[in-house]
């Protein structure tokens, strides 16, 4: 077991790595955050002075080095716009993203969760058809669209709910369903699919053959089984609860970490779009772990392997 | 027939509209060991399983399957879930698959406890201990809670029975339960299944694809062929004299452990697609001796005197499969 | 005569377990077996899953290298797998194995799937290869017109029989057959075995007939083995093994095969399960479950010995043949 952890834990850490290493690299290329952050039309000595001061005149890896160094000192480095901690900037902005996250998690599980298994116990029936067709459209209209058409409704249309902006709670009612619903149709496909799988094992014919009502043979023999695939994409959604609303964020003006990492790319704002993605690469990551834990749990046949 | 324990009477099974099952009659006395064999899809399982209501809802069953004085066939859940593990417990080929991967097996066996005899908690587990004794589970105390894939095939299928015998059943329906075990590992299952019916009295149904299993079994003997059974006989009389030319081929296939070495005599040609049924008997296309008369219609199950029944209208020719007696030239 | 193939003391090791840091262990799947296969003959391999007759036939066939031991093919050592030497000696030596469905492509026609050898080994030209699959066709008992036809349109007995062709293609000298017909209802069974009966007859390739089915096997053989965790126990004529079977486990598995007919034979069921190959009993590897064994057993690897009948047994008792239990 110890064995196992470390190794996971190991990789963990490499992933986070390389995901800062490929971010670094990618923002180095794409672009000079003086002229992105001054102006174009800047006199030519106030760019150098800017490259100066923020380490960019030095090569490419001892930037890399010194970013690193930094990092281990717990040192994440300043806005180049407003020279205030990155950290301090990107903390701000978690409870709004959260606002919106949370409440949208909640809805996928309890929406799609609960869908995927219906239509699963009642294959290609009504109920089946109707909730796969709403899952398709769910997660094939991107967000951005679903957002549009739902603020042109209730928003234009009917006046019952603001546009955007973040003035009370029932601003967030919008961009909440456009985050849900299409998570709430991957999420009843995938447990749709799960559940199907399962309800074709034999075990379960041998459930029914042992005299266990049908209504126990789902609660006790299926949804166990195929709670462990589900847990799987449950677990990419819990970790994209800090990342996953940069579009919606947008679309609705909600001053979250989504739309900073917008500002911060626009503007070539390298510490802070280094530290939103360090901060997505951990929850991640950490996502991954518990998922990979949970399977432990779930599994006995897991936990046979790792020991 | 007031000791039947099972009565099946004209029991048709059909999947959207294609009929697997074709009129099935069969009686099953108490205590006694019944064999069904035929090839895959001839319909012996299927029999089972639409008896205990184990159909997909989209098979379409009719005819009737009592139990004691019963009806079982359109029976409410409440009472079906009564019946299946209760009095009638069934069994199936692949014993890994056939247990829950995420329970451990004492779990597995308390809920068939509880389900049909009411026994909880302490109770349950020591009554769980002595059923994994009876089935020759080494090690019982500790042995009731590990997970399925801890134990071999051979033992999944131990405790898959063990987890039948819990609700005390008067017939154990046994479908290919050594199909997927090593010979060594089918001989010791067989054997197990011999010493708990005597020591139960519990009717058996032995369903397998394998006449020399079947044989070795069972009193009385069925062979299915397309969705009917074509012959039914004490099993020494049946395998002696079978009377169904398709029994008789069937047996005329089987490559044999002694004596000299002879071609084997196939059947020629295949099992008819069940949406492309011959109108008279299935097997005339196969069949050497077949006549016109033989497309008129399904030939009626009939008598032929101490208990053997057979669907022909030509019963009972020996040497229908000639070729049997060619000897083979493998020698070098 | 000089055999088709000889294996001279083979071995095949795995590692299992163990992961990145872990060392596993080492498990003996096949363990110095030696076997011959003569020209148009047919040797048979017996024995439970586990016994290591599949790793034997794929060792045969090169298809794995040979930890320890030697294989030789008309005299001369197995190229290594994956070179060009051995690809083209794959013409020679073909493999058909249980499932019929997963050795066809589904996308094919049959016809385009038994000339493929063909264009592979750039035999014949075009009208040439097209009149060879016709034969090939007609050999395996399928009709012309299923030709034309894709694996699903086939049913199970007739795409073992399209494999069959396919294999046939090359015309090898060896065809090694890995539960052939496992997975076919009994009828069609025995239309298969007859007809590799006749191709054999016919073309004198020689087969190596890996199965659980001990009838089948008899049925076909010319020689018969008998494995159990990796090693050949007993080895010799097909009909005097199976009727008066030298090695205790042999024994065991004719006794434990039901035939219609022999109602209350006597039976030896042996207790237990085979021991997990990682972990071989010293000794005899048979000794736990043996109703025979002997101290000695436990202790002392028995050598192979051979009786007056020409068989190969290993086993203490037939060292001492008075005492082998008929």
């Amino acid at each position: 077991m110890f064995r196992f952890l470390a190794i996971r834990f190991g990789r963990a850490a490499l992933t986070i790595v390389l995901v800062v290493t490929f971010a670094f690299i990618v923002l180095r290329l794409s672009g000079d955050p003086a002229v992105a952050i001054m102006s174009p039309e800047a006199p030519p000595e106030a760019l150098a002075a800017f490259r100066r001061a923020w380490g960019l005149d030095q090569p490419i890896w001892v930037q890399y080095f010194r970013y690193f160094g930094a990092i281990a000192q717990g040192e994440l480095g300043q806005s180049m716009r407003d020279g205030r901690p990155a950290i301090v900037l990107v903390l701000e902005r978690i409870p709004a993203t959260l606002m919106l996250t949370i409440p949208a998690f909640i809805l996928k599980v309890g929406l799609g969760v609960p869908a995927g298994i219906q239509a699963a116990l009642h294959r290609n029936s009504f109920t089946d058809r109707a909730v796969m067709t709403m899952a398709v459209a769910g997660f094939t209209v991107p967000s951005f669209v679903l957002g549009l058409i739902l603020v042109l409704v209730f928003a234009v249309q009917l006046g019952w709910l603001p546009s955007g902006g973040q003035e009370s709670w029932r601003s967030a009612i919008l961009p909440v369903i456009t985050m849900g619903l299409g998570g709430a149709g991957v999420l009843a496909r995938f447990t749709r699919s799960a559940m199907l799988e399962v309800l074709g094992q034999p075990f379960i014919r041998t459930a029914s053959a042992k005299g266990v009502p049908w209504p126990q043979v789902v609660r006790g023999h299926a949804l166990p089984n195929a709670a462990i695939p589900t847990v799987t994409i449950v677990g990419f959604m819990v970790g994209s609860l800090i990342a996953g609303a940069v579009v919606v964020e947008s679309v609705f003006s909600w001053p979250g970490v989504g739309r900073l990492l917008v500002v911060a790319v626009g503007n070539r704002d390298l510490a802070v779009v280094q530290c939103i993605l360090l901060l997505v690469a951990c929850t991640m990551v950490a996502a991954n772990l518990t998922v990979d834990l949970l399977y432990g749990v779930l599994d006995p046949r897991m936990r046979a392997r790792k020991s | 027939m007031t000791h039947n324990l099972v009565t099946i009477r004209g029991l048709g099974v059909a999947f959207n509209g294609v009929p697997a099952l074709r009129g099935i009659d069969l009686d099953v006395g108490k205590g006694e060991a019944v064999g069904l064999v035929g090839e895959s899809g001839s319909g012996k399982s299927v029999t089972w399983l639409a008896a205990l209501g184990l159909l997909p809802a989209t098979a379409k069953v009719s005819g009737s399957v009592t139990l004691g004085h019963e009806e079982l066939l359109g029976a409410p859940p409440a009472r079906l879930d009564a019946v299946r593990g209760g009095r009638i417990a069934m069994i199936f080929q692949d014993p890994v698959s056939a247990l829950n991967p995420v329970h451990r097996i004492g779990k597995q066996i308390e809920e068939a406890l509880r389900l049909h005899r009411g026994i909880t908690g302490a109770a349950a587990r020591a009554e769980a201990i002595r059923l994994l004794e009876q089935v020759g589970i080494p090690d019982p105390r500790r042995r009731i809670d590990i997970f399925p894939h801890e134990m071999s095939g051979g033992q999944n299928q131990r405790v898959v029975i063990a987890m039948a015998l819990a609700g005390q059943p008067e017939l154990l329906v046994a479908d290919e339960p050594t199909t997927a075990l090593d010979a060594t590992i089918q001989a010791q299952i067989l054997d197990l299944l011999r010493r708990l019916r005597a020591e139960t009295g519990m009717a058996l149904v032995l369903i397998s694809h394998d006449l020399g299993v079947v044989a070795d079994m069972c009193d009385r003997v069925g062979v299915t062929y397309a969705g009917r059974i074509v012959e039914q006989a004490p099993a020494d009389r049946l395998f002696a004299a079978p009377a169904h030319p398709y029994t008789a081929g069937l047996l005329a296939a089987l490559p044999e452990l002694d004596g000299p070495r002879r071609r084997l005599a196939a059947i020629p040609g295949f099992v008819p697609e069940p949406w492309a049924m011959p109108p008279g008997c299935a097997f005339a296309p196969r069949c050497p001796i077949a006549s016109a008369l033989c497309d008129a219609g399904p030939p009626p199950r009939a008598s032929i005197g101490d208990g053997h029944e057979v669907a022909c209208l030509q019963p009972s020719t020996p040497g229908v499969f000639a070729a049997a007696s060619t000897p083979m030239t493998v020698r070098a | 005569m000089m055999p088709l193939l000889r294996l001279d003391g083979v071995s095949r090791v795995y590692r299992t377990g163990g992961g990145m840091f872990g060392r596993g262990s080492l498990v003996r799947a096949v363990d110095r077996v030696s076997l011959d296969v003569a020209p148009g003959q047919t040797l048979g391999i017996v024995g439970e899953s586990g016994c290591g007759k599949s790793t034997t036939g794929r060792l045969a066939l090169g298809l794995e290298a040979p930890d320890e031991g030697s294989v030789r093919f008309r005299d001369a050592p197995l190229p290594a797998p994956g070179t060009a030497p051995w690809r083209a000696m794959r013409r020679d030596m073909q493999l058909v194995f249980q499932d019929p469905l997963g050795a066809l492509d589904r996308r094919l026609t049959i016809a385009a799937q038994i000339a493929e050898p063909l264009d592979i080994h750039g035999i014949g030209g075009k009208s040439e290869r097209q009149d060879r699959v016709a034969a090939l066709l007609r050999d395996v008992g399928l009709r012309p017109d299923q030709a034309a036809q894709h694996p699903h349109e086939l049913s199970g007995g007739q795409r073992q029989r399209a494999v069959l062709a396919r294999a046939l293609a090359t015309d090898p000298a060896l065809l090694v057959c890995d539960e052939p017909i496992s997975a076919l209802d009994v009828s069609i069974q025995a239309q298969v075995v007859n007809m590799l009966a006749d191709i054999q007859a016919a073309r004198g390739v020689a087969l190596v007939f890996i199965s659980h089915d001990l009838k089948v096997v008899r049925q076909v053989s010319h020689d018969v083995a008998v494995m159990y965790l990796g090693r050949v126990v007993e080895r010799g004529d097909p009909d005097i093994v199976f009727a008066t079977p030298a090695h205790p486990y042999t024994q065991a598995l004719i006794s434990a095969v039901p035939v219609p007919g022999h109602r209350q034979r006597a039976r030896i069921v042996l207790q237990g399960e085979p021991p997990n190959p990682a972990n071989r009993p010293t000794g005899c590897a048979f000794h736990p479950r043996c109703p025979q064994a002997m101290p000695r057993c436990a202790a002392e690897d028995p050598a192979v010995t051979t009786l007056p009948d020409g068989r190969a047994v290993a086993c203490h008792l037939a060292e001492t043949p008075s005492r082998i239990a008929a």
